[in-house]
């Protein structure tokens, strides 16, 4: 038998990808070579495009594993130890070099294999079926056939295999409308059925197969028959022939790539119309892997189209008339930037460069300006992807504005909040300031693009003029930016009556309060300076009168962001200003009813009580100590006295403070005692961290990346984790943020921060008291190796900025948060566990399959 | 452009023919309930008669069926326990209808929150998806992300008989009517299918089936219940009723919450010092009453959902008995027969999406609870007076309380304070007997009624 020979080993560059928890992880670009290395022993080989001498892929090829060729480019298999791989080929030429040598190895190895055991396998898996020639008479025949085919992995490779070489789904579509012709509703239910096995096969082939040109109209009409809704039929084709729905702003010229747009909206909606309700997890993977790959291609293509970005761009200049091609173009921008999203950080940053480069910001500037609202919505979503991209091109950009004079975009997003009508662009406009000026934003986007590929990361890098600090950036945003943006709290001053604000001036108030609150957070020290120089406090001070409730909460929520931080500038400034009259006369205003506004000033004091801020309690109890007397309805005003009087006569009270309160502790059973947990909730004392990290460090060694991450926490609210952690690439990084936090925030009720707090506590006791959140660490460790929540992981990468906006910035982007691994649920059929290995990639967009028990 | 009286009500037609309003419509509207739920304390006060229900997950049409079965709003009061979107294909309209009617009869449809009812958790289970899909941008969703933010985290009902009048409908074709109670026995529990028809029916205290009962509450109370209920006893119950016998038609408070129980909140007064108004945060009270689950074990458990806690039975009867509850309402977790009492009746799981994801195959279920006859001075019609048909009851009583929930969960919960405050010092060691408990089980909404479900395509493309 004469020896396999190499492929040509001309450099064929390609990327690895491996799957690692449900997500495609890039193992890096390098270029592929097949060796032969003896009868038996043929491998693949991928070396480092950075570094020649480092394998990214060394595999065997062995005559069992599942290779698959998908698209023109695209190898996928599952590795002997179980890990699927895929190679992504630049060239489709590539693609099949490799592909030829894997078939001619494994099949030299199949005819090589000893008659064991194993043929049998085979004998099955290649045990052909045959299904009759399909007419109207036979269709319940095949039906049948199909489905004692479909039960067993091998009947659906061998069906898959035969529907394909027997080119049978363009025999069975003219069946469709004779029987329509005919009205016969049981042979069109029946076609659907047979259909719908057909794509529910699962096969990457066949399914690639039914969206092309020539069946997929076939293939939807036999789909609207469905005989689970037998008196509906639905208009797939009606729908999809209607060529209107396809926008060609700038003609894309390379037909295949024009074929994979069309493909891509196909296969859309399958996904999400015909098949919606009936889809199992497996199959919904291949469609989501199939859209993936298509949309790599068609971004690729595009960034790297120098001819198609130059008139995509030029329709901005001053020629072009057309406004509604102006319109297009933006949105056709806006539709790249989110496909964007799902894809690899370094393809990713390719586009935007290109972008960019070709005038992105200009064209950001211009849909921001739009009359149109539905075009500032798409500018501001372009705008927050981009600076979620990165945000430090973003500010050198906007630096380089400032020192050519022209107008930078910061000062543009300001005006345009400030002058804005339609509230939802409003809001957007808002966080998109915020996400501008977040120190952290996307440091963890570019910590990935550092690991996918370092080398590119800094090609990308050094196109750019020198990185400025982001600090520098925010410097100079408070030199001269946010008065402008301010200036209308600003001119608040002197305003007699709060009565007769305007819709617009609510919202845009309760903006500006809001971004106050970020920025107070997130800037400390130039966004204090800031807030004294304009007496801003007062004037947020000042909403509390208004009558518009969520606005008065939101003015609270200032203060309380205020005093969460633990910062004696802001607590003297609240107390100098006398800012605790308004609360309390909120407080006072709602007393006798329970509602959010009542509850919101009830956890502000609680806050202030559970954390014993000296400095508050003293103001509060000698300027207001006869009203807070009259607070009966709840126990913490007169807790706040008590803590005062002790404060002030520490040595006698001990006993009483203890009495008081260590009321709920002792109403604890013991096992309720050791799981609540300091760890929870707001922010424990500063000197209670200390003792907790020294207790830390002294003990636990596994913990000693704990103490420097220690952040105040508002009120348990401001997330320092996503709401779920998910094990994930950058799990060890997530768990010590989790402890970190776990030890920096404290219980509000809990019986053990109260012995804490109480001054001569012995430090005995103080250890005890600081065990629990080691077991929330631990417990949060535990999940973090569970690898079965019930949750589908919502992506780490963009966690921390997104942390960092508080609570009413609303997510701005949502295909960085959308990496999702959900848990299969058991509640598809049997179909998916004998199902052949197929490529399953469960990538960046959103899975609407996981519908598991729970939740 | 303001969303009043006759706009609402053509709102609401709109909706319930499961097509979007307009966006600007949408904006009002949720600017209204927002003032609307800024009033509402952080656990409602609700008074029975009510009828509590679980997770919705956007399953409109299901939705339809539910107040078909229930009957309609404002005819009969809803409490709806979280999780209106995500995951089916018409959380809009559904979280839009059920926010419209809030505004409409504030005082009859109470909404809490769940843990999907969440920025974050929207934005991967579906909910961000749909709204940019039907409106194009994600305005709406941002408008309903806020109103999120403003719903209670919990309701308590007061005035909940302990006993059901009961119903003179017909049985169903599977009853076992040899396990039947007396003609005069206390009902605690009956359930109905969504014909009306009784399926089954159990008494509180008689003999036969208290021994019966102690079988099916034995130790684990939530053990896989039979799929067919009438031979063995209530499907899903676990169910008895206290052993001091006594027959006071009075009951504890229902306490009404998502997910369950915090190991941070002993009692539900600690509920009120939280400020709700944020997104639910990753841990804390706020996130543990969302997310929690109750579990066979003892004391308090690590979630296998990353978030919340697992609590056992112990954590559940001391906290009832603490705060002078008889009964824990909770959705948040599938259960395929619609409902599964646990921890001898002092917690009760109910789930009100039926064929969940459009494939799990389980039934939903709602709970009714009777209206005390000493509430409010209200008199419950007595059995003749019933109107007929298994929905007499319901109908029946809730004719004349028309305002009583108007000023109702203010003072009702002021005054609880002292009350459960009391019953804490003195009451020791008694428990308390749970509400009369009717469940209405029923199927998703018959296919043809609702056409296929599908998602909205993708309107326009360039790529």
């Amino acid at each position: 038998m004469a020896l396999v020979a190499a492929p040509s080993n001309d450099r064929k560059r390609v990327k690895v990808y491996e799957l690692k928890n449900n997500d495609w992880f890039d193992r890096g670009t390098g270029f592929c070579k097949g060796v032969v290395l003896s009868q038996d022993d043929c491998k693949i080989l991928v070396a480092s495009e950075d570094d020649p001498t480092r394998q990214l892929l060394e595999t065997k090829i062995s005559k069992d594993d599942g290779y698959q060729k998908q698209q023109d480019t695209l190898i996928v298999w599952t590795e002997q130890n179980g890990t699927d791989m895929a190679l992504s080929f630049q060239e489709p030429e590539g693609c099949a070099g490799i592909w030829d040598f894997v078939n001619e190895v494994q099949s030299r190895l199949q005819s090589l294999a000893p008659e064991d055991g194993l043929s049998d396998d085979i004998g099955e898996s290649i045990n052909p079926i045959l299904l009759p020639t399909p007419e109207l008479g036979n269709l319940h025949e095949i039906e049948n056939l199909m489905r004692s085919a479909n039960s067993t992995t091998g009947g659906r490779e061998a069906l898959a295999k035969f529907i394909l070489a027997e080119k049978y789904i363009p025999k069975l579509i003219p069946l469709v409308s004779m029987a329509e012709d005919l009205e016969s509703a049981s042979d069109l239910h029946r076609l659907c059925s047979i259909m719908k096995m057909l794509i529910l096969l699962n096969d990457a082939s066949v399914i690639e197969y039914v969206v092309t040109d020539d069946v997929i109209l076939g293939v939807v009409g036999a789909l609207e028959y469905d005989p689970d809704f037998p008196l509906h039929k639905a208009n797939h084709r009606q729908y999809l022939s209607d060529e209107s729905r396809f926008k060609e702003v700038v003609r894309i010229e390379d037909q295949d790539i024009r074929r994979k747009i069309h493909y891509t909206y196909r296969l859309q909606y399958l996904k999400d119309v015909v098949l919606a309700r009936i889809l199992d997890d497996p199959t919904f993977s291949v469609l989501n892997s199939l859209i993936f790959f298509h949309q790599v291609d068609i971004v690729q293509h595009l960034q790297a189209n120098g001819a198609f970005l130059k008139e995509l761009f030029g329709i901005f200049g001053a020629v072009e008339q057309d406004l509604q091609r102006k319109k297009d173009a933006v949105l056709f921008i806006q539709q790249c930037c989110a496909i964007a999203k799902s894809i690899q950080a370094s393809n990713r940053a390719s586009l935007y460069q290109n972008f960019v480069n070709n005038g992105l910001l200009e064209v950001i500037q211009y849909a921001l300006r739009h009359h149109d609202a539905s075009v500032r919505v798409a500018g501001t979503d372009i705008l927050v992807a981009l600076i979620d991209h990165d945000a430090l091109m973003v500010r050198s950009k906007i630096f380089q504005a400032i020192q050519e004079k022209t107008k930078p975009l910061t000062d543009t997003l300001i005006e345009l909040l400030l002058i804005e009508v339609d509230l939802g662009v409003k809001a957007q406009m808002a966080d998109a300031i915020k996400i501008l000026l977040d120190p952290n934003a996307n440091s963890a986007s570019i910590e990935a693009l550092g690991r996918t590929n370092s080398d590119f990361l800094a090609k990308v890098r050094g196109t750019l003029p020198t990185v400025p600090q982001t600090d520098n950036f925010i410097h100079n945003f408070y030199d001269e930016s946010a008065k402008k943006l301010f200036q209308p709290l600003k001119d608040l001053e002197g305003r007699t009556s709060m009565d007769d604000l305007t819709v617009q001036e609510v919202s845009l108030y309760s903006h500006l309060v809001e971004v106050l609150c970020f920025f107070i957070r997130q800037h400390s020290f130039r966004s204090k300076y800031f807030i004294l120089s304009e007496g801003l406090g007062a004037r947020v001070a000042q909403l509390m009168d208004c009558p518009e409730k969520h606005l008065k909460l939101t003015a609270l929520k200032y203060f309380r962001t205020c005093i969460g931080l633990h910062d004696e500038f802001h607590n003297r400034q609240l107390i100098q200003n006398r800012l605790f009259e308004p609360i309390l006369k909120i407080l006072f205003d709602t007393m006798p009813r329970d509602n959010l506004l009542n509850s919101a000033c009830l956890e502000l004091f609680e806050f202030i009580k559970r954390e014993n801020i000296k400095m508050i309690v003293t103001h509060l109890v000698e300027t207001y100590r006869e009203k807070l007397q009259t607070i009966t309805y709840v126990d913490t005003f007169q807790s706040l006295i008590l803590r005062y009087d002790q404060m002030h006569e520490p040595a006698t009270t001990q006993e009483l403070e203890n009495s008081f309160t260590s009321v709920d502790s002792d109403t604890h059973t013991p096992a309720r005692v050791n799981l609540i947990h300091p760890g929870k909730w707001g922010q424990a004392l500063k000197d209670v961290d200390a003792e907790e990290e020294a207790y830390f460090n002294g003990s636990d060694d596994e913990d000693d990346a704990l103490p420097g991450a220690a952040k105040p926490v508002l009120n348990g609210a401001s997330p320092v984790r996503p709401l779920v952690n998910y094990p994930d690439d950058e799990g060890d990084d997530d768990m010590d943020i989790l402890a970190s936090s776990a030890v920096a925030t404290s219980p509000n009720t809990s019986s053990a921060t109260q012995t804490q707090d109480t001054p001569t506590t012995s430090p005995t006791t103080k250890a005890n008291a600081a065990t629990p959140p080691e077991r929330i660490s631990e417990k949060r460790r535990r999940e973090e190796d569970g690898e079965d929540e019930l949750l589908a992981s919502i992506s780490t990468t963009s966690s921390k900025r997104r942390a960092s906006v508080n609570s009413n910035s609303s997510v701005a982007s949502t295909g960085s948060l959308s990496r999702l691994r959900s848990r299969k649920p058991n509640i598809n059929s049997g179909k998916d566990n004998g199902a052949p290995k197929k490529i399953s990639l469960s990538i960046p967009l959103k899975s609407g399959g996981e519908g598991g028990e729970g939740d | 452009m303001s969303i009043g009286g006759s706009d609402l009500d053509r709102a609401i037609t709109q909706l319930r023919a499961c097509r979007p309003i307009p966006e600007n419509q949408v904006r009002e509207l949720c600017y209204k309930a927002r003032e609307l739920l800024i009033e509402e304390g952080n656990v409602v006060g609700v008074d029975a008669p009510v009828t509590i229900c679980g997770d919705i997950h956007g399953q409109f049409h299901d939705l339809m069926e539910l107040f078909r079965v229930g009957g309609d709003v404002p005819d009969t009061n809803y409490l709806f326990m979280g999780d209106f979107v995500d995951r089916g294909f018409y959380s809009l309209e559904s979280f839009l209808l059920l926010l419209c009617l809030k505004v409409r009869y504030p005082d009859r449809i109470t909404l809490i929150r769940g843990n999907h009812e969440s920025r974050q958790i929207t934005t991967v289970y579906g909910f961000y998806d749909e709204c940019l899909r039907k409106y194009g941008s994600a305005n709406v969703w941002r408008y309903c992300c806020e109103v999120f933010d403003y719903l209670a985290l919990g309701a308590l009902v007061t005035g909940a008989a302990t006993s059901l009048s009961p119903t003179d409908g017909p049985l169903a074709d599977n009853t076992n009517i040899e396990n039947f109670p007396e003609a005069d026995a206390e009902i605690e529990i009956e359930t109905l299918n969504s014909n009306g028809e009784i399926m089954y029916r159990y008494a509180r205290n008689s003999d036969s089936q208290s021994s019966a009962s102690q079988a099916t509450s034995n130790p684990a109370s939530s053990s896989p219940i039979a799929p067919t209920p009438s031979r063995t006893g209530p499907a899903g119950t676990g169910a008895t009723s206290s052993a001091n016998g006594s027959s006071r038609n009075d009951t504890g408070a229902i306490l009404c919450v998502h997910g369950g129980l915090s190991p941070l909140i002993d009692t539900i007064d600690k509920i009120r010092l939280l400020d709700r108004k944020q997104e639910v945060p990753h841990e804390g009270a706020m996130c543990d009453l969302l997310w929690s689950d109750p579990d066979e074990i003892d004391g308090w458990g690590l979630s296998p959902r990353g978030a919340g806690f697992l609590f056992g039975a112990d954590i559940v009867k001391c906290f009832n008995h603490k705060n002078d509850l008889s009964l824990i309402a909770r959705a948040h977790q599938l259960v395929m027969e619609g409902f599964k009492e646990m921890f001898d009746s002092t917690i009760v799981t109910v789930w009100s999406a039926p064929n969940y994801c459009y494939r799990c195959g389980n039934v939903a279920a709602i709970l009714e609870l009777g209206e005390d006859g000493s509430n409010a001075g209200y008199v419950r019609r007595s059995n003749g007076d019933q109107g007929g048909g298994g929905g007499g009851w319901i109908l029946g009583s809730n004719v004349g309380i028309g305002n009583s929930g108007a000023n109702g969960g203010n003072s009702n919960t002021v005054g609880g304070v002292n009350r459960r405050l009391s019953s804490v010092l003195g009451d020791i060691g008694k428990g308390r007997e749970g509400p009369g408990r009717r469940y209405r089980v029923f199927e998703a909404a018959p296919q043809d009624s609702r056409g296929m479900p599908a998602k909205k395509p993708v309107a326009d493309y360039f790529l």
